[in-house]
């Protein structure tokens, strides 16, 4: 119960000869907007969307236990839901693979990057924080990847960090903020009549033979998804990897701003 | 009710945020938030963050969910993992969120007509992002917005707000901390044009004279709220309207 | 006067026979969010859904390909059948289709007849109250759009539009914006203008 908003050979012919839909370029991503802070409720949160999708990533903090074979770690837990008002596409129920991936994908950049320290969340023997980062899918139209991981990163790097009085955790009013280390980008790029761009959108992402997410965090390359069925050349994932540090600084800089806000 | 010491939540006749007894938290909709939906709307009421949206109608599935007399309407009601500002709760649907799921659907399936859209079904997704009290009411509340906005024909834009009890003080639209500790709690949706209760939730103590003047408040506020409803409504065909009209 | 009405505003004291709207108490109330004519008690829905009728045109997808018939998902409550031996063409699921409609069936199934295979192009959605508008009178509009951006354009009553060739982006600007401001005067004048602009 869905009519996908543009043919197959359209959006094939129109890659094909470098073009994408309202004008833009291979190597170009969507207007992005970021807002920090938006639910009170949450440590941190923030809403971004890339053109027409909208996410929502909040973070709480709490207080729980060690995992068994890492006792004096604290524990970083990553969810997304794709929301069934977000797209005809989705549907109510338990999370679908889809959801599943792009929540693994994310939270292996910010985990990777060492965004948080994880030692650094023991409390003591048996007692640890617990930072729940929960990214929220609002409306769909493609690369919840590069989006999940934007709104994910600024709403950890923009996160208050509650204070423990005994067994009480106290949230409200805290300035302390949250200890992050650097910063992690994530760039998604489609195939699809042979060509590699960057940041598809619900079309592209509905014709595109292949797909692959790197993150880096500006030094070092510290994530890669590759999903699909169609395949990368070697010096096609290089010259992706090649674009994804150009575009670090890019997103690094909206960032910031929207950090500094 | 929570535990622990009970606060003092009326002092010298204001509540803690300062309201008075049958005052109204600010209620801000903003239409049209979710691109991909038929209807949609966003509010905040207090600290309630909501959004709530509309799809369909549409083919229902699986088929032996739908009426061939009428569209079937299916409703989600959620709260985000992060949405409480003590802990994190765990996604997926619990007792609680089926329950609001069930009345929210039955208050639409009052004022929809339905009968216009045999064997279809229509969705009402309602995700809390912040709850702070009443969410089941400002969820009704915006799904109303998203609904009207989705061109389905309505017999009445319903809205929703919860009365209760301090102490001995009947008072309105309690927040998450009157409700926790308050001594009546009751949520009704009305339809504005005959005053009926499409949906009636009530749980602590109330006399018959205390329940008579909790109904009257939601009645009164009742205008405030289809008035922001209205508005909200109107908004993006008047914000057009404004700019070539003259 | 006209003004913006809502589901449940009275739109007059005294009962009146209009579609979208009902009557309590001898009043008249609006069903729908329109804008209504009070003097001349017309009441034209904003966002008003598609109602099949014979001759409507429509565009949308084959959604199955099953012995005998294809179903067609026309973005709408209904949906649409086509009866294979009445198919000239190899049609197969996924597939893009024009078509008009012969019935409503008392299944809610929009049986359709003629169709016809849609190649490439963009589709998108609008409202289907606001077909006749993006047609204009005479369709009017529909050949200064054609004309002006050397699209084909197919506007299927069910809301979905088909468009390729020529200058895409400006033929689905222009009925975007029919779309938004169908309700506000003068609208020909400024669509003649944006297209003349390019």
């Amino acid at each position: 119960m869905y009519i996908q908003s543009a043919t197959k050979e359209f959006i094939q012919e129109l890659i094909a000869n470098n073009k994408r839909e309202f004008g833009r370029t291979l190597n170009e991503y969507r207007n992005i907007e970021i807002k920090k802070g938006v639910i009170e409720h949450a440590e941190g949160s923030a809403q971004v969307t890339f053109g027409n999708t909208k996410v929502l990533a909040g973070v709480k903090i709490t207080v729980g236990e060690p995992m068994h074979d890492k006792p004096n770690e604290g524990n970083l837990i990553t969810g997304a839901e794709l929301l069934p008002m977000a797209s005809a596409e989705y549907e109510m129920g338990p999370p679908s693979p889809e959801a599943i991936e792009v929540a693994r994908v994310i939270d292996r950049g910010i985990r990777a990057a060492g965004i948080i320290d994880t030692a650094a969340l023991f409390i003591e023997e048996g007692k640890v924080w617990d930072i729940f980062v929960d990214i929220y899918v609002l409306n769909y139209d493609g690369n919840l990847f590069d989006a999940g991981t934007m709104a994910a990163t600024v709403a950890l790097l923009s996160a208050r960090m509650p204070k423990l009085e005994g067994d009480k955790v106290i949230s409200e009013g805290v300035t302390d903020k949250l200890k992050t280390n650097g910063i992690i980008t994530s760039c998604t790029f489609a195939k699809a009549s042979g060509k590699i761009f960057i940041d598809p959108d619900g079309n592209e992402e509905k014709f595109m033979d292949s797909r692959i997410t790197i993150a880096n965090d500006g030094k070092e390359i510290r994530a890669m998804q590759k999903g699909l069925a169609g395949g990368f050349t070697l010096p096609e994932l290089n010259e992706a990897v090649e674009i994804s540090f150009e575009k670090h600084n890019e997103l690094k800089s909206l960032m910031e701003r929207a950090l500094g806000e | 009710m929570a535990g622990g010491e009970k606060p003092e939540l009326i002092i010298n006749g204001k509540r803690l945020d300062g309201r008075g007894p049958a005052d109204l938290r600010p209620i801000k909709i903003e239409p049209n938030v979710v691109k991909n939906a038929a209807g949609s709307a966003y509010v905040e009421w207090g600290n309630n963050k909501i959004i709530a949206a509309v799809h369909g109608p549409k083919e229902a599935l699986p088929k032996h969910t739908s009426d061939p007399e009428k569209a079937v309407i299916k409703c989600r009601y959620m709260m985000a993992p992060f949405s409480s500002l003590e802990g994190h709760g765990r996604t997926g649907p619990n007792r609680r969120s089926i329950e609001i799921s069930k009345v929210t659907k039955e208050v639409f399936e009052n004022v929809v007509m339905l009968e216009l859209f045999p064997g279809t079904e229509i969705d009402i997704y309602v995700e809390v992002l912040q709850g702070d009290g009443g969410t089941r009411a400002a969820g009704i509340t915006a799904a109303a917005v998203a609904m009207a906005l989705s061109g389905i024909p309505m017999r009445d834009v319903p809205y929703a707000v919860s009365a209760g009890k301090i102490g001995e003080m009947v008072v309105l639209d309690l927040n998450m901390i009157e409700d926790n500790y308050s001594d009546a709690d009751m949520p009704v949706a009305v339809k504005p044009l005959t005053n009926e209760a499409l949906l009636l939730q009530m749980d602590g103590s109330f006399t018959k004279e205390q329940f008579k003047e909790a109904m009257n408040l939601i009645i009164e506020s009742g205008k405030e709220i289809h008035q922001a409803q209205e508005e909200a409504i109107k908004r993006p065909y008047k914000e057009i309207m404004d700019k070539y009209e003259k | 006067m006209q003004r913006i009405v809502i589901p449940g505003e009275k739109l007059s004291d005294t009962a009146v026979r209009m579609h979208n709207t009902l009557v309590h108490q001898g009043k008249t109330y609006s069903t729908i969010v329109g804008l209504y004519n009070d003097e001349k008690n017309i009441l034209i829905p904003m966002e008003g859904l598609w109602h099949p009728a014979y001759g409507d045109t429509v565009v949308g997808v084959i959604e199955e390909d099953r012995l005998n018939t294809y179903n067609v998902n026309l973005n709408s409550p209904y949906k649409g059948l086509l009866i294979s031996k009445f198919v000239q063409e190899q049609l197969n699921k996924g597939d893009l289709v024009e078509a008009s409609v012969k019935e409503l069936d008392k299944t809610q199934t929009v049986v359709l007849m003629r169709p016809r295979k849609l190649t490439g192009g963009k589709v998108f959605m609008i409202t289907p109250s606001k077909v006749p508008r993006v047609l204009g009178k005479g369709n009017n509009m529909i050949k200064e759009l054609t004309t002006s951006t050397k699209c084909n354009i197919i506007v299927g009553n069910n809301g979905v539009v088909w468009i390729k060739g020529g200058n895409m982006q400006l033929a689905m600007d222009a009925i975007l914006r029919i779309q938004e401001e169908a309700h506000t005067s003068g609208l020909t004048d400024r669509i003649k203008e944006m297209l003349s602009k390019g």
